[in-house]
């Protein structure tokens, strides 16, 4: 009975590892395939059923036509997420530890309404928000600009940096607090000496919880930039046209998704440590 | 830090949170240097009147004044307070030796000084072969004595500390138990208050007690006076372990007349009592099984260490009877119990005190560990 | 007087409401208006776009769609998060493997993948319906058939997002006390019955909070739906997103677009506020 059970899950596991790994190995085949490869119906393996060619991956180097350059839009994501989920760390971070310690009162609102109100800026669908933005930024001349998006992601991620830190902080105990200051320390100070250093765990998860968000938006840098900046993910979306060159898609879709496949490591070994206990509640 | 020499003085200190009252205007003056044993049941007010008079919460009315200096609005960081809590409370990012070393770098002190002060204060709660460990991998009696140290390492003018010992194992509070009357023989000037339930531990450690009920100062006074002469029923209740035994009685015609027809000679100790209804106290260890007593039937019988307590009922009257040695008794069963009476309190209808023993009486205590000798 | 709890409060929400207040506001003002970049100046029309609405068949059917298919959506990602959770959780050969091997979906970016996504599910030259057929099964219309066009999306999101729910249950999971198992185990109950009586009770307000945070996310069904059926076949799968994307970016009805956002965002709100307390007492309530 228990080596059936085994089997069982052996087999859950492998089927589910399957299902995950299905998309990156068809692009990953797809990548090196020609016009001919892939109108024939589908086909699978190199050299077996189709001439392999590196012309999908030459295309993303240079502007040549159907391809785009992949360089100009990986360094302007990477520009953009990073800024904005370091601003929305910093001011979330600080408004989650208000949220933990004091009790705020704005009229009849307390600390679960304003923690709702952060919360509540992710219901928002990304349409409501993309034409007035798209208004904002034109008066502001931000349009079309990486400081532009800059500003909106703020609006985007500060939301997931409160979620995360206001549970990481209100599972250290308040008496820590309390002791630094019958030690001496200002608020402030018992905020950045003795807290936060306790906190790496919470802001790593924070963190990366942005920048995945960030990196992997689309809709906004669609709506809200069009030549002199360009994304990522709309830079590889805009290849999803009539004449679909698959192999450019699935090599340009690799290599957009390959950095945070890091991520993934780090945040599992911040997993298995135990160290997310306290900050994904 | 210290050096402030002054008394603190407080008056009136009230406190109500949601409607509840926590504080009802307590008055006290704690003398620099001196060792006090806040003493009272789970709800008392304990920790609210440390928490009042370390500043970390506001009293909404009174005042507290040490040394001239309105200490009511001083903002918690800038006060000479130092505490221990229930719960082992530390930097758990810290090493042992950077958690007793905090408060001193925060005061500025030179490197040699806090290197120094440090390991001494280490020394004295046997931490030096963990100076070097964090926190999160020590016992629980050994974090509880980190906190200890970085407090005392402080020299702060008050010294506070909230049942210290409640998360140990019994072992182990019973050694600290023996420390802390070393550790705290020598304070310099700091005012230490100890919150406790335990009224052993308010006689083992000596010191004024201060004895609190539902957030008011019932009395204060040295621990064994109170102790011999509680000053109402509700301290006597409080300050025994098991609690005094109350009955009602009365004085007529030279005698002093009990439940189950005890009847007693107004002699001694007890020759001034007017007449009229009185509660008589006694304590457990001062009923005798057997003798020329009375019958009372058994309820329970609880074996705690090396002595029995009796839970009998005396004509309907509750009534707890410690008897040394191990027994056991069958529910139901009628045994005979003696009142002596010259440990008899006699507190009036008002619950204040009318007469009590010239000794304080033959008490002993839960764990029979401790007797008052008389 | 600036003392240190507004300093730490402020900055955050201050800067949230500068960014958003101008929308919001917009928003509502142009709600009233008919608006459409072209033709209408901003003028005022009274509640004229909201009668429209009202009688709009096409939005109220998008949120029918939306609830049921964030709802099945979510409900499969939670139940293969938490059994994906459940199987690495302990004593597994490569473990952690397998850990990271399962976080990578939500880490890759949802449109991207979902182009992937269709030229696999594309009904002559992909890989899914080859497949099938090598196992004998016909072809399916993954994209041009509204039911199966529906299924596509929900797989889409589920292969994306049951990573997510994963890595939330997975983490509490690793923090649960041991003593309960150890208990349980002296009790001689079985995988199934652990899992019933400890396992899942004390995992209550983690489910919460994940369930909630997914129901959050997934409302805006979006990338998935722009890029695989464009809300087709039909409106077959037009989430209420994508309605409001059509007249609002489309067509540029931007004063109508505006008063379905405003009236979608409150009906979110209001339910998922109403979810939250309901799963609260459901999860909670009990235990």
């Amino acid at each position: 009975m228990a080596s059936l059970y085994r089997a069982l899950k052996a087999a859950a596991i492998l089927a589910w590892s399957a299902f995950v790994v299905a998309p990156f190995l068809w692009a990953l085949t797809t990548s090196f395939k020609t016009a001919n490869a892939v109108t024939s119906g589908p086909t699978y393996l190199p050299w077996l059923q189709y001439q392999p060619s590196l012309e999908g991956w030459r295309v993303l180097f240079r502007s040549y036509g159907q391809g785009i350059d992949i360089v100009g839009p990986y360094l302007s994501s990477l520009f953009v997420t990073v800024t904005a989920s370091a601003v929305s760390l910093v001011l979330g971070t600080l408004a989650a530890y208000g949220l933990s310690r004091y009790t705020y009162r704005l009229g009849f609102l307390g600390n679960g309404d304003i923690t709702f109100f952060f919360i509540s800026q992710r219901i928002m669908p990304p349409i409501v928000l993309a034409i007035p933005f798209f208004l904002l930024l034109k008066f502001l001349g931000l349009l079309d600009t990486e400081l532009g998006l800059v500003i909106v992601y703020v609006a985007l991620l500060l939301p997931i940096a409160v979620w995360v830190m206001v549970d990481f902080f209100n599972n250290i105990p308040r008496e820590v607090d309390e002791t630094a200051m019958l030690d001496g320390c200002t608020p402030v100070e018992t905020f950045w000496r003795v807290i936060l250093p306790n906190c790496k765990p919470g802001l790593v998860v924070a963190g990366l919880f942005c920048i995945v968000f960030g990196w992997n938006d689309f809709f906004f840098a669609f709506t809200l930039t069009f030549t002199n900046t360009q994304l990522l993910p709309v830079a590889i979306v805009a290849l999803n046209s009539s004449v679909t060159p698959w192999w450019s898609l699935s090599a340009s879709g690799l290599v957009s998704v390959a950095p945070l496949v890091g991520v993934a490591v780090v945040l599992e070994r911040y997993l298995s440590r135990g160290n997310l206990a306290g900050a994904i509640r | 830090m210290s050096g402030n020499a002054a008394p603190l003085v407080a008056e009136g200190l009230s406190r109500s949170v949601d409607g509840e009252v926590h504080l009802a205007g307590v008055s006290l003056s704690l003398e620099p240097g001196r060792f006090y044993t806040l003493l009272g049941p789970t709800l008392a007010g304990k920790t609210s009147l440390l928490r009042v008079l370390a500043g970390l919460d506001p009293a909404q009315s009174g005042s507290m004044v040490m040394g001239g200096r309105d200490l009511l609005r001083a903002p918690v960081w800038t006060r000479s307070v130092a505490m221990v809590y229930q719960q082992f409370i530390n930097y758990p990012h810290l090493t042992v030796h950077d958690n007793v070393a905090f408060p001193l770098r925060r005061a500025k002190r030179s490197a040699a000084e806090v290197d120094r002060t440090v390991r001494e204060t280490a020394e004295k709660l046997g931490l030096t072969p963990f100076l070097g460990r964090k926190c999160s991998e020590l016992s629980g009696g050994q974090q509880q004595r980190t906190a200890l140290a970085r407090a005392l390492v402080k020299g702060a003018d008050l010294l506070l500390l909230d049942e210290p010992l409640v998360n140990l194992d019994y072992k182990l509070r019973e050694q600290l138990r023996e420390e802390f009357v070393n550790l705290f023989s020598d304070k310099g000037s700091t005012i230490v208050v100890y919150a406790s339930t335990e009224p052993l531990e308010a006689l083992m450690l000596g010191g004024t007690v201060l004895v609190m009920s539902e957030g008011r100062l019932l009395q204060a006074g040295p621990a064994h006076e109170v102790f011999a002469r509680p000053a109402s029923e509700e301290v006597a209740r409080i300050f025994n372990d098991p609690p005094m035994n109350l009955l009602d009685g009365a004085v007529s015609d030279g005698e002093l007349i009990l439940p189950g027809g005890i009847r007693k000679p107004t002699a001694g100790h007890l020759a001034s009592l007017r007449p009229g209804r009185y509660r008589f106290g006694i304590r457990a260890g001062d009923i005798r099984v057997g003798g020329a007593g009375v019958p009372v039937r058994m309820e329970l019988a609880e074996i705690s260490g090396s002595v029995t307590y009796l839970h009998v009922s005396l004509d309907g009257a509750p009534l707890v009877i410690q008897q040394a040695g191990v027994h056991s008794h069958a529910l139901g069963e009628t045994i005979v119990a003696d009142v002596d009476a010259t440990a008899l309190y006699a507190f009036a209808e008002d619950g204040r005190l009318a007469a009590a023993p010239a000794g304080g009486g033959e008490g002993g205590f839960r764990d029979g560990s401790w007797r008052e000798s008389s | 007087m600036l003392r240190s709890r507004h300093l730490f409060l402020l900055p955050g929400l201050l800067a949230l409401l500068a960014i958003i207040l101008f929308p919001l506001l917009f928003t509502i003002r142009v709600s009233f208006s008919s608006w459409d970049v072209v033709l209408h100046a901003m003028d005022f029309i009274g509640g004229s776009n909201y009668a429209r609405m009202m009688r709009d068949t096409r939005f109220w059917e998008s949120l029918v769609r939306l609830v049921a298919m964030s709802a099945i959506s979510v409900a499969l990602e939670y139940v293969l998060g938490f059994a994906l959770a459940l199987l690495v959780w302990r004593d597994l050969r490569f473990k952690r493997f397998f850990r990271v091997l399962f976080l990578v979906p939500m880490m890759t970016t949802p449109v991207i993948m979902t182009v992937i996504w269709r030229t696999i599910l594309h009904e002559s030259l992909g890989p899914a319906n080859h497949l099938l057929g090598l196992l004998g099964v016909a072809p399916v219309p993954w994209l041009s058939q509204a039911g199966a066009a529906a299924a596509s999306v929900i797989l889409v999101e589920v292969w994306q997002w049951t990573s997510f729910m994963f890595l939330l249950l997975l983490a509490g999971l690793l923090s649960l006390p041991r003593e309960p198992f150890q208990a349980a185990a002296v009790d001689g109950a079985g995988p199934v019955r652990t899992f019933f009586s400890v396992v899942f009770p004390m995992m209550a307000p983690i489910t919460i909070g994940a369930l909630i945070i997914r129901l959050i996310e997934a409302s805006k069904m979006m990338d998935s739906v722009y890029v695989l059926t464009q809300g087709g076949p039909g409106t077959a799968t037009e989430t209420s997103s994508y309605y409001i994307y059509i007249r609002g970016l489309r067509d540029f009805q931007i004063g109508y677009a505006s008063s379905l956002s405003l009236t979608y965002l409150v009906i979110m709100i209001v339910s998922l506020t109403i979810v939250a307390k309901v799963l609260g007492r459901a999860l909670l309530g009990r235990s």
